[in-house]
């Protein structure tokens, strides 16, 4: 699924608030640093990074050091599964309801 | 909070045969399908409160091929709802029917209990925000 080989499942990372209003921040800037994104919550810099490592874990943040401080961005692509898991259910009735749409129109005719 | 799927379609019917369509289980065994294989699924659906159906199809390495439910709410010929069990999910789906004019009949779709999403339920973000933005974000 993912390019980064996931230690861990991207469900378990977004299904903590803390860690989705990450996701949101990243989303919005192109990049952040530790003590940019700590501003936004009500914990410390170390809880935040905790956060953070998890995210990374699950591919969904990469990060890099630009002179002392290190930069964390957004990599989206693993949440296509939380997508895919969603649309599947989306699929069955799209796929089916059009199937009654012909049924209703051989019955027309 | 949970994760709520919603579909309308709009069909050139009367809303009497709409209705049939959908809770006549010999008309839904000609649209109800297994999207893999395009087959469709036996039932036993009886558009009455209380009662258990099952829709069935065969089944594959990921999934036994059942579907379980019982009937939670009819109301001829403007909504029917009912329980929808596969695997570990347990879902309500809710048709609403509203005819429109014209020889028109909107058909909406409402399905909530996606046991999944309990997990995405925060203080803050709902979920149906959350995957909007999601849209947005994998795009």
């Amino acid at each position: 699924m993912s390019e980064n080989n996931p230690l861990r499942d991207v469900f378990h990372a977004i299904a903590d608030p803390t860690r989705r209003a990450l996701i949101r921040l990243l989303a919005e800037a192109r990049e952040l640093p530790l003590h940019e994104l700590t501003i936004h919550f009500r914990m410390g810099r170390t809880a935040v990074s905790k956060h953070l490592t998890i995210l990374k874990e699950a591919g969904l943040v990469l990060d890099r050091k630009v002179g002392r401080e290190t930069l964390f961005r957004l990599n989206a692509a693993p949440l296509r599964e939380v997508q895919d898991w969603a649309a599947d259910y989306s699929k069955f009735w799209s796929a089916n309801l059009q199937r009654l749409n012909r049924l209703l129109e051989e019955e027309e005719q | 909070m949970s994760m709520k799927l919603t579909l309308d379609f709009q069909y050139t019917t009367t809303i009497e045969k709409l209705w049939n369509a959908l809770t006549d289980s010999s008309k839904l065994a000609k649209w109800v399908a297994n999207i893999q294989t395009g087959v469709p699924m036996e039932n036993d659906f009886k558009p009455v409160v209380g009662h258990r159906f099952q829709f069935r199809t065969e089944p594959s390495e990921w999934w036994d091929g059942i579907i379980e439910g019982e009937v939670l709410l009819v109301d001829a010929p403007n909504k029917v709802s009912y329980t929808w069990g596969t695997g570990d999910e347990r879902h309500t789906i809710t048709w609403t029917l509203q005819e429109l004019g014209d020889g028109k009949v909107n058909l909406h779709l409402e399905q909530v209990g996606f046991s999944n999403a309990q997990a995405f339920g925060g203080a803050k973000y709902g979920w149906s925000k959350w995957c909007g933005n999601l849209e947005q974000v994998v795009a």
